[in-house]
């Protein structure tokens, strides 16, 4: 741990969530400063350069999305929303604001702590070149809609996937015409290095495969490269 | 009584035209018995005039040429005259009381000034069928006529048949019209019951028409405003606790984190996760979430795959294994589909460890999706009241697999709002199986 520790602003309006929050937090090895509400966090901004946000969608006097807005308008810190279970809604627009990724309340620490590591990861590797912000898809007349994180088929008919699978169509869609190795694409979808005998993504691919009616033995838009990695071939349109 | 029809407007209608048709075969044979009268007075004007025209051109006639022009004369129908040296009429029976037929009567008083009345009046035959009038001239033969009134034939008027049938035909159109009319406000009613059944916020009865009907659609529709107001507060309530519990479960779970001991704190979490689910599944059913999902058109086959995947991926095996053609297309809300049929392949891996999930159809205008699994089953009485929300079998088994007593009841209401519907039941040798069916 030479790299100094990622520092994150955490923003909940009830105290001892945003305190546990906090500690939980720095006990998993990150630097954090807790703000309660817009204002607080409007005066904490403009000082200090946060790695990533985790902002509670319900706030007193200004509420999330307003101020996820301020944040995409200051540049390009990830935020990770807290949103309430069954607010569809929220989410999707929250998404669709540039918002990272979304733990629904009640959410489970490390589940969060997790969708922060990926997050950062995420934009680690994309080194300010890719957009992860909220994206539509489309290759060979199929769609992929990132913020409702669904597909639908070149027939207009939404065919459903697995959180893995979703999770593994759109980082080949995100490097489409990049090879991908297991080993990257383990990295990027788990964070963490596969086994010699892994064969979580193999098997990933082939449900993909299969929902996007790609011939297994002969594929055309996931293709098997030689040397153990793939590769979406199709043309992609992002939006 | 099989023909005696089940609605009111199947009776009302029948009653109806039985009534009106005995009311008007009534009328119409008064009506012919009176053409009978008329038709026999006019015959009777008509043969006494006749006969008094015959008995003057008789008097006047020189007496060889007599019997020659009564025979030739030019009666009325059914009338025959002769002159013969006695009277015929005694031969039918004279009439006691001539004056009591309209015809003898008439017959009898031929004659005209004094000088020309015949000597001799005899009245013979039978009232009405038959009469015979001899008339003496003053120089001794008699002039015989006989008069058989054609049978009055009232029924065989062309129009008469014709009149009742398009009479009748009227009649039944426009009391099959009323009827219907007065009893359409009464389907009007059934339909809006059956409605609220499913939607207690289905638009309200229009309050118009005559009285009663308005009167019964106010009373319908402040009936359904107290139930909606009633599931509205509960569902509110409802929600509200789910709301505020989210905040202190969030806390606990953040405490557990900083609990030392393992063992403890792996046993907090997993209260608290199964408080999570309660919460989830309390919200999940207040809200009714499904009816605020715009409906589109799913892959339902990829669905069934997905949900079993991600069973699988959970149990590190293949419990869950799907029988499905390649791709099955129904309009659904996905999320809320999702939600329902992963309820019942969860229960299956629950109690029985696995399950095999079947897609078929369409089949008139449904498909059906099975989820069988070969576990333990349920008592036959308990098929329905498993669906009531909150409701558990054998509360130490249901805690132990961590059911919130709402997924059936979740699964079955969303299907319900797709126009399907769910049931389960016991298969033979052992298991269950829950069919949920959708339309295509």
């Amino acid at each position: 741990m030479a790299e100094p520790a990622p520092h994150l602003l955490v923003v909940d309006d009830d105290r001892e969530i945003r305190d546990l929050l906090a500690r939980f937090l720095e006990k998993h090895g990150f630097r954090v400063t807790a703000a309660r509400d817009g204002r607080e966090l409007r005066r904490l901004w403009p000082g200090s350069r946060f790695a990533l946000a985790v902002l509670d969608l319900m706030l007193p006097g200004e509420d999330g999305l307003s101020l996820l807005r301020f944040i995409r308008e200051e540049g390009r810190t990830p935020v990770v929303m807290l949103t309430a279970m069954g607010e569809e809604t929220d989410r999707i627009v929250g998404l669709e604001l540039g918002a990272d990724d979304y733990v629904a309340k009640p959410f489970n620490p490390r589940e969060l702590l997790a969708r922060i590591r990926a997050v950062l990861r995420r934009v680690e590797a994309a080194a300010g070149q890719a957009e992860p912000r909220a994206a539509t898809f489309r290759f060979a007349g199929w769609t992929l809609e990132t913020a409702r994180r669904r597909l639908v088929s070149p027939a207009g008919v939404e065919v459903p996937l697995t959180g893995g699978e979703y999770e593994l169509l759109a980082v080949l869609a995100e490097r489409a015409g990049r090879v991908l190795t297991r080993e990257m694409l383990m990295d990027l979808l788990h964070g963490r290095a596969a086994g010699p005998f892994d064969r979580a993504i193999d098997v990933a691919v082939s449900r993909v495969r299969r929902k996007l009616d790609d011939d297994g033995k002969n594929p055309t838009l996931i293709k098997t490269v030689r040397g153990g990695g793939y590769v979406l071939a199709a043309e992609v349109e992002r939006s | 009584m099989t023909l005696w029809p089940r609605s009111i407007a199947g009776r009302t209608f029948l009653v109806l035209l039985v009534g009106l048709f005995a009311v008007q075969v009534i009328a119409l044979t008064i009506h012919a018995l009176d053409r009978v009268e008329m038709q026999r007075a006019q015959q009777a004007r008509e043969a006494i005039g006749r006969a008094a025209a015959l008995w003057r051109a008789v008097l006047m006639a020189d007496p060889g040429r007599r019997d020659a022009i009564a025979r030739g004369f030019d009666l009325a129908e059914g009338m025959v005259a002769s002159v013969d040296p006695r009277p015929l009429a005694p031969d039918h029976g004279l009439l006691a009381e001539p004056m009591g037929d309209r015809l003898a009567q008439g017959l009898a008083r031929i004659g005209g000034p004094p000088h020309m009345r015949p000597r001799e009046v005899l009245v013979g035959g039978e009232p009405r069928r038959l009469v015979t009038v001899s008339l003496r001239l003053p120089d001794g033969p008699w002039l015989n006529i006989t008069a058989r009134p054609p049978t009055p034939r009232p029924w065989s008027s062309p129009g008469f048949l014709a009149a009742l049938a398009l009479m009748t035909a009227a009649v039944a159109g426009l009391s099959f019209w009323a009827v219907r009319r007065t009893t359409r406000p009464i389907r009007d009613l059934a339909a809006a019951a059956e409605r609220l059944g499913r939607d207690v916020n289905a638009p309200r009865l229009p309050e118009t028409g005559p009285a009663e009907v308005a009167q019964a659609a106010a009373a319908f529709n402040t009936m359904a405003d107290r139930i909606s107001r009633f599931v509205a507060d509960r569902t509110t309530m409802l929600a509200a606790i789910g709301h505020d519990l989210r905040t202190p479960i969030t806390r606990l779970r953040l405490r557990a984190e900083f609990v030392e001991d393992e063992a403890t704190r792996a046993k907090i979490l997993a209260d608290l996760d199964e408080m999570e689910r309660m919460v989830a599944g309390t919200l999940a059913f207040a809200r009714d979430e499904a009816a605020a999902e715009p409906m589109g058109r799913v892959d339902l086959a990829a669905l069934l795959r997905t949900i079993a995947d991600e069973a699988n991926d959970v149990a590190g095996e293949e419990v869950v294994s799907v029988v499905a053609p390649d791709h099955l297309v129904v309009e659904a809300r996905p999320v809320a589909l999702k939600r329902a049929l992963a309820n019942l392949v969860g229960n299956a891996v629950a109690y029985a460890g696995g399950c095999v999930v079947r897609l078929s159809g369409p089949d008139r205008g449904l498909v059906s999706i099975t989820v069988e699994d070969e576990g333990p089953g349920i008592p036959e009485a308990e098929s329905e009241r498993v669906f009531q929300p909150f409701h558990r079998l054998e509360p130490s088994r249901s805690r132990e697999t961590g059911g919130t007593g709402l997924g059936l009841p979740i699964a079955r209401t969303i299907l319900r709002g797709h126009g399907g519907d769910l049931a389960i039941r016991n298969r033979s040798p052992k298991g269950l199986v829950a069919t949920a069916t959708l339309p295509a």
